[in-house]
């Protein structure tokens, strides 16, 4: 109900991405480099700023849709639309990634950081839908308090634990807590408006 | 607050990643013990969490890289095609059964056409031994009612055997009858003998043939000597089966032509 409620925007997007991973599972090629063109640069952008580093970001990037490739099987339509299965597994692989690299690492990749973004034509509707569900995440995500959408950010693109966080922010554990809960709830209910 | 809406707080932070270690056992022990509810939340706030990902800047990717992947996939996907489908083993499989078939039926018509090729020829075999004995009968008939015929006996050398009816037509053959003619032993046979006019010549050896069992034969030479003024008597002796080239007992029938 939730996501039926949550996603009409998506219906229109999930629909095409059902037919193309239906498409996978058949082999075939075209469907696979629609679905890339589709929702490539939102997963390279969301790998990027949890790895800083272009490179890497584009080894992550290929190994997510080479699984997609191979397992495509393992997306079940009825637990959701396509897109935020393969966000999932994106930012997994990219935490995966991060948390092997030692923080030294980390932050001498942060210095290099910045590949000239390429531009990507992807089909028209596709792309304004992501604008607009992109200037609404933003837009719900500021009006939260900075302390909190930071505490959001560091779980979300750090892999930082409630723990990890509040040493982090220094600020005590409970608070922490109840920032994000309370962070997530109100975005929830933001995408939940009409 | 129960235990299950203490869990139910901890699945948007759990989808995001953000539970310590402790926390995280618990719930994932409540979700495993089967919490249709919680379950469903779970796919919920992954949904939300999702959303965060709009907070990226955005940035695209190089085209390197979906030339890259563009390659592997398609190498994948033509190993993947190279290997024959199920539906094709089935063709192949039917395939092979109609030609195994077609080769089987094809034999049998093979067989049939020979068994009946076979039955063919027998048949114009006995047809044509059917029209070589009309002929014979033709022509014995010939010699028998022509006028042209020759008719004398062959008296026999023993008084209580009977004689032999000879017909001879100068260019249809000899016919020779014989009625109650005793059956020669089993490994003997009766031959004719022509013999000549020429004096100190040897008898021609002629036909052998053994009477039907009531004693009755009728003979035929269909290639009598071009002149019967050559030929001063004909001769019957019993030989061994197959025949001799010179007569190996007294004759049992003589009489000259004439």
């Amino acid at each position: 109900m939730f996501l039926a409620v949550l996603t009409p925007t998506d219906s229109r997007s999930v629909s095409p991405d059902a037919t193309l991973v239906q498409g996978l599972l058949q082999r075939d090629v075209r469907s696979f480099e629609q679905l890339y063109d589709r929702h490539s640069r939102v997963v390279y952008s969301l790998v990027l700023r949890i790895l800083r580093q272009a490179a890497s970001a584009e080894e992550v990037v290929q190994d997510v849709f080479l699984q997609l490739w191979r397992n495509a099987a393992h997306y079940d339509p009825s637990r959701g639309p396509f897109l935020p299965w393969l966000l999932t597994m994106a930012r997994n692989r990219a935490l995966d990634q991060l948390r092997l690299k030692g923080e030294r690492q980390r932050r001498r990749e942060d210095q290099v950081d910045e590949l000239p973004p390429v531009p990507v034509p992807p089909d028209f509707e596709h792309s304004l839908d992501e604008k607009r569900r992109s200037a609404r995440v933003h837009s719900l995500m500021d009006s939260l308090q900075p302390k909190q959408k930071r505490a959001i950010e560091l779980a979300y693109f750090e892999g930082l634990s409630h723990t990890e966080i509040a040493e982090s922010m220094k600020e005590p554990l409970g608070t922490v807590k109840s920032w994000i809960r309370n962070g997530l709830m109100r975005l929830k209910e933001g995408l939940l408006a009409p | 607050m129960s235990e299950h809406d203490k869990f139910r707080e901890l699945i948007e932070p759990y989808a995001l990643g953000a539970l310590d270690p402790p926390e995280r056992a618990e719930l994932e022990a409540h979700l495993r013990a089967d919490c249709p509810e919680c379950s469903k939340a779970l796919d919920e706030a992954r949904w939300l969490v999702s959303q965060l990902a709009r907070l990226a800047p955005d940035a695209s990717p190089s085209d390197m890289l979906k030339g890259r992947l563009m390659q592997q996939v398609r190498a994948h996907a033509g190993a993947a095609g190279s290997r024959v489908p199920l539906w094709m083993w089935a063709a192949v499989a039917a395939v092979l059964l109609f030609a195994f078939y077609n080769a089987w039926d094809a034999r049998q018509l093979q067989e049939r056409i020979s068994a009946t090729n076979e039955s063919a020829s027998a048949a114009i075999a006995h047809q044509q031994e059917l029209q070589q004995q009309l002929a014979l009968a033709k022509r014995e008939a010939m010699i028998l009612t022509d006028p042209a015929s020759m008719k004398f006996t062959l008296p026999a050398s023993e008084k209580n055997m009977p004689e032999l009816q000879v017909k001879w037509h100068a260019k249809m053959g000899i016919c020779i009858m014989g009625h109650n003619i005793p059956m020669p032993p089993a490994n003997r046979t009766l031959q004719l003998w022509l013999i000549p006019k020429t004096p100190g010549a040897k008898p021609m050896p002629s036909m052998m043939w053994r009477p039907d069992p009531n004693g009755d034969f009728m003979l035929m030479v269909t290639n009598p000597p071009d002149q019967m003024n050559d030929v001063k008597a004909l001769a019957v002796t019993e030989e061994p089966a197959g025949g001799s080239p010179q007569p190996t007992s007294t004759p049992m029938w003589l009489g000259s032509v004439s």
